[in-house]
């Protein structure tokens, strides 16, 4: 068995990522508040509403306060001189390799979440795929976006 | 050859008929529109949209040149109506380049020539729609000094030399007869009904229906059988068309393919953008030991075939495709007999996920139409088959520097990459998979048009998948 690779993410993802989860609950939040509202107007159908109540509950309490923590969890990267090896999935756990020599590009991003934290991701570029590391500490992300680029400057035999 | 050229004038009529093709929408719009009004105004309104297709045509011809200067080693285009591009290509970056001619093109006896560059995009990265023959057959020895191969008049006069090979009339009919297209017919055919059926007064269609059902049902079977069969002939004839005098010639460091009986092509494939090569097996085709020849290249390659892919050949015996890459691409023959299958306890997955939809199928008529339940019941054990033969073709064998897998979707399919094509290499396993020691694996090569093509073999043995991770990693075991 192949050992996992060995460096995780900022812990700061977690709260990233919870923040992204509220914005996304709050627009299924807000739909129920308004069929709410809607039953006391004009009679909308009870039912559905419940529905919709039973659906935020659990899916705020399964993306916002459970997944983040078990992605975090998951989450590893490491590379080496050859290679970058990745790992991330919750239920499907999937592990990626990418030779230095295929890597055509690396960049680093951050959005106004990430900003907040002081976060950045490092997205790798091949010919055929392209794989992101989220949520690194902005100094880490552009230390492994340089160490990366420098790594796959090797000689590229014919694509 | 320095002096700015422009295309046959004949490209007036191609840019014109393109033009009328995008554009039916409006020519169907403006007529029922103005139609309301008056008859006259809806002629006058064709009139003046024709007029501007013609005119746009015609500038857009006057306003296309090209010039290939020998000096620098340059093909440089220039066009466009009201933006003025000009674009160069330098002769060492240019790829391949292809030949067409349709049945227009035959007529005035000329040829259009597609220029493309390692450049990923979904078009020629230079396309000229009209030049004569001659011309074309100049610039293609300027900007790619190949050997001569005729495209119109005297096929015979490839190199000896040169490894070479045609389809016989023969395969190209059995070829013809086996493709499944009919399966592709029947959708078109029922998609145009549906559109049809608005137009046809409600009247006509109630008489049509009783008429239908008054014939019995001997008579009704056999119009179905017979349109079938007809179907069958249809797609016998496209296939025959579309790879008539089909030849497939290695010169130097290319494969050129030369094809077609209406629209003739020549499609030159520079060696090293071959991604993958491999063989399909359709449904029809398995049983009868046939195989069709594909490969993947990288890049806009104009040509589709099977899947998406190159055509390499449209038909060959099973035991002739070591041969065949022998012969044009020997870097890709392997020992397939060492193929390791999957275990037997993945087999419940391939099942399931084949059945899945059948069965739910099958409960929604059971509740609606219970009547009706018997087609279901058909589609079920049908998938069922389908999931076993799914299971029992995947399989992978690594042979020094390259890998051979296979899997199913509905085709049968056998794919040989090397080594260094492949861009990343990917495990997945979820919670049960982990419980039962199975990952899927996943392959990348470059594919067409600037995306990934992607390759999975799902449920493999642990133990397999880390042998082949160990194989792909840079840094050994």
């Amino acid at each position: 068995m192949r050992k996992p690779p060995i460096h995780t993410i900022s812990h700061d993802a977690i709260k990233a990522w919870r923040i992204t989860a509220v914005l996304y609950e709050a627009i299924l939040w807000i739909i129920t508040i308004v069929g709410l509202v809607l039953h006391f107007v004009i009679d909308f159908p009870i039912w559905i509403v419940w529905i919709l109540l039973a659906i935020s509950v659990v899916s705020t309490y399964f993306f916002v306060f459970l997944f983040p923590k078990l992605r975090w969890k998951r989450w590893r990267y490491e590379v080496f001189e050859q290679e970058i090896y990745i790992q991330h999935g919750i239920l499907i756990v999937s592990r990626t390799l990418i030779p230095m020599i295929r890597v055509q590009h690396v960049e680093t991003e951050q959005g106004p979440i990430l900003k907040k934290f002081d976060l950045a991701s490092v997205s790798i570029s091949t010919a055929a795929t392209t794989h992101q590391i989220p949520a690194l500490s902005n100094e880490v992300a552009s230390d492994l976006r340089d160490k990366i680029s420098a790594l796959a400057r090797v000689d590229e035999d014919d694509v | 050859m320095s002096e700015p050229k422009r295309l046959h004038p004949a490209t007036v009529i191609f840019n014109l008929l393109n033009g009328i093709r995008y554009s039916v929408f409006f020519i169907v719009i403006i007529f029922v529109t103005l139609n309301d009004i008056h008859l006259i105004y809806a002629i006058l309104g064709e009139i003046a949209l024709f007029t501007i297709l013609f005119i746009a045509s015609f500038l857009s011809w006057r306003r296309f040149t090209y010039t290939y200067r020998i000096e620098e080693d340059e093909l440089r285009l220039e066009y466009g109506i009201l933006v003025r591009k000009k674009r160069y290509i330098s002769k060492n970056r240019i790829q391949s380049i292809d030949l067409t001619q349709n049945i227009l093109h035959r007529i005035f006896k000329l040829v259009k020539v597609e220029i493309e560059t390692a450049g990923t995009g979904a078009e020629a990265e230079a396309s000229l729609n009209a030049v004569t023959l001659v011309q074309g057959e100049a610039l293609r020895k300027e900007l790619k000094t190949v050997v001569k191969v005729e495209l119109a008049e005297n096929e015979e006069e490839i190199e000896v030399r040169t490894p070479s090979e045609s389809i016989s009339r023969k395969r190209l009919l059995i070829a013809g007869a086996t493709s499944g297209r009919i399966g592709v017919l029947l959708a078109l055919g029922g998609a145009a009904f549906s559109e049809l059926e608005r137009f046809i007064p409600t009247d006509f269609y109630n008489q049509a229906y009783s008429w239908v059902v008054g014939l019995g049902l001997i008579i009704l079977a056999v119009m179905i059988v017979a349109i079938l069969f007809l179907l069958w002939i249809i797609g016998i004839a496209g296939t025959m068309i579309k790879y008539w005098n089909f030849n497939i010639s290695k010169v130097n460091e290319d494969i050129v393919i030369t094809c077609g009986l209406l629209e003739k092509k020549h499609i030159t494939i520079p060696l090293k953008r071959i991604q993958a090569v491999g063989h399909v097996e359709n449904i029809v085709r398995q049983p009868l030991g046939f195989t069709t020849v594909i490969a993947e290249i990288a890049g806009g390659s104009n040509e589709k075939g099977e899947q998406f892919s190159t055509v390499l050949f449209p038909l060959m015996e099973i035991g002739e495709v070591d041969a065949f890459l022998e012969k044009f691409l020997p870097e890709y023959v392997t020992n397939q007999s060492e193929i390791t299958r999957l275990p037997k306890r993945s087999m419940k997955y391939y099942l399931v996920r084949s059945t899945l939809p059948t069965l739910l199928l099958l409960i929604a008529v059971m509740i609606i139409i219970p009547q009706f339940a018997w087609i279901p019941v058909v589609l079920v054990v049908l998938s069922i088959l389908l999931g076993y033969l799914q299971y029992k073709d995947s399989g992978i064998f690594i042979d020094g520097k390259r890998i051979s897998l296979s899997y199913r979707i509905f085709s049968k399919v056998t794919m040989i990459i090397n080594h260094k094509r492949i861009q990343a290499f990917n495990k997945k396993q979820h919670f049960l998979h982990r419980k039962e020691h199975l990952a899927t694996v996943q392959l990348s090569i470059i594919g067409k048009m600037g995306t990934g093509k992607h390759y999975h073999i799902k449920e493999l043995d642990e133990q397999t998948v880390e042998e082949l991770e160990s194989w792909y990693s840079y840094r050994g075991g």
